[in-house]
């Protein structure tokens, strides 16, 4: 590439670095739409999303952060093994650009002396690392922040406004994506549930009529005898129902009360 | 076209009109007399199902209301069960095109006046937990938006089963399931002793009671009654 020691982009691109990045950002946002398809995985798609992240905005390292369940932010995905030690380092001292953007909701960036006395431990440690300019945009939705995307590089030339635009679309269109699969999985594992219900349901019923019909009871005692077997037993109704329909407990073992047999 | 999320609160203003409901009962109910009223069908029932088996109807409406559905089942065949083992909706503007398809229930459906219908499964992905059916007296395609309006309607459905949480003193999902499947769960049963009458399994034992149904004309449900209470042995 040839520059110094800012990486791929140039503040004057020339056309093919311009079509390059149209080529890449292109492909980004074709990946950060695959959420539908059936083998989405969080974590490879935000790997997915830092890395094009650093090709695309002209970082050295990107990282994406995580609020889990509590609020607290988790790394989820970097680019590289120094990132990953520093983001931790981030998250225990409690300071940095990623916990500043995700409590603001704002884009956040400083490089050079700026960043030294806006956090000065996360800063120095940056530095240590080998990065300079430090940028983070969160991950947002209307009102819901559910993280934010890190990228940090070495030379000290701050992020221009057209870096960081292209920063948070990609934010954005990933937030969008997440909080679409979160939903999908939710409402997938419900149906589940329910699912799991209703076909229990069936078995239920059957069993009922099996028990009834071989031991000469009414539907409602056979009901009785699944469920004083279940309890007696320690297990669930719906799996002593689905081995009485499979033939694996013999029905006449229901019929007997442990105490007296 | 209107966006979906704009489409959606407009359903839900129109079902909610008679006042705001949470009960997941009366939301059903509400949806399939949207159904009757909005979108011209002459029958909406939402239906739980499993398998290939109608678990029971959670709410009709309409003129046709649950009977054709029901026949679907009955009979073993129909859009219903195409709707739901595929997980996408099955659109029928003329029941006469379902003939080759379905020629049982094609010719069954026709007689109480049935000309068109349309199924939507209810799920999400593999997961799917029952459709909703909607069937008209006239043959023709639904416009652009009543589609539209279908599809966001069993979203709504889909939606109310698995996240409303019914307040105290009211029907809960599994309450809801009870109700739904009151007149149903016979056919379960009676599968599972003509099972032990015939050493088969109940499903095997199902497709002999539907069977049965067919030849005789009674409802798979009277039958299953007369097995329950042993008026009729299937090993005999």
């Amino acid at each position: 590439m040839g520059e110094v020691s800012g990486g791929h982009g140039s503040p004057r691109e020339d056309g093919d670095g311009a079509r390059r990045r149209e080529r890449l950002l292109a492909r980004a946002f074709v990946r950060l739409a695959d959420t539908l398809s059936g083998e989405f995985d969080v974590v490879e798609f935000l790997q997915g999303l830092s890395a094009d992240s650093v090709e695309i905005v002209g970082a050295e390292a990107a990282s994406v952060m995580l609020a889990d369940a509590r609020g607290e932010l988790r790394l989820v995905a970097s680019s590289e093994e120094r990132m990953r030690l520093l983001e931790l380092f981030e998250i225990q001292s409690a300071q940095g650009p990623c916990l500043d953007a995700f409590g603001s909701g704002h884009a956040v960036q400083a490089s050079g002396a700026e960043s030294r006395t806006r956090w000065p431990v996360f800063a120095l440690r940056a530095s240590e690392a080998g990065f300079q300019a430090l940028c983070s945009v969160p991950m947002r939705a209307r009102a819901d922040i559910i993280g934010a995307l890190n990228l940090f590089r070495g030379s000290d030339r701050p992020f221009s406004d057209a870096e960081l635009e292209i920063a948070r679309a990609m934010a954005q269109v990933a937030t969008i994506a997440l909080i679409q699969e979160r939903a999908i999985r939710e409402r997938g594992m419900l149906a589940g549930q329910l699912q799991a219900a209703l076909r229990s349901r069936i078995v239920i019923e059957q069993a009922k009529g099996m028990l009834a019909e071989h031991l000469s009871t009414t539907v409602d005692e056979a009901f009785q005898l699944l469920n004083r077997y279940a309890r007696d037993h320690n297990r669930k109704l719906t799996d002593v129902a689905r081995d009485v329909v499979g033939r694996k407990i013999p029905h006449d073992a229901l019929a007997r009360r442990p105490e007296t047999s | 076209m209107a966006r979906e999320d704009e489409r959606r609160a407009r359903i839900v203003a129109a079902v909610t009109r008679g006042g705001a409901t949470t009960r997941v009962d009366q939301l059903m109910q509400r949806l399939c007399l949207f159904a009757v009223t909005e979108l011209a069908a002459s029958g909406c029932t939402l239906a739980l199902i499993v398998g290939n088996e109608l678990l029971g109807t959670l709410a009709g409406a309409g003129r046709h209301s649950s009977m054709i559905t029901d026949l679907q089942f009955e009979l073993g065949e129909g859009p219903c069960l195409e709707a739901f083992a595929s997980g996408t909706p099955v659109l029928l503007p003329d029941l006469g095109d379902g003939v080759a398809r379905w020629p049982v229930f094609a010719a069954a459906a026709a007689v109480p006046g049935v000309r068109a219908e349309f199924c939507f499964p209810l799920g999400v992905g593999a997961n799917r937990i029952g459709v909703f059916d909607l069937c008209r007296d006239e043959p023709g395609m639904l416009s652009d938006e009543q589609l539209a309006d279908a599809l966001v309607a069993a979203d709504i459905a889909r939606d109310a089963l698995l996240y409303l949480e019914d307040p105290p003193g009211h029907p809960g999902v599994a309450a809801l399931l009870d109700v739904a499947g009151v007149d149903r769960i016979v056919v379960h049963q009676a599968s599972g002793m003509i099972a032990v009458q015939l050493e088969e399994t109940p499903a095997d034992a199902l497709a002999r009671l539907r069977a049965a149904a067919f030849r005789s004309g009674r409802s798979i449900y009277d039958i299953a009654q007369d097995v329950v209470e042993r008026r009729v042995r299937f090993d005999g």
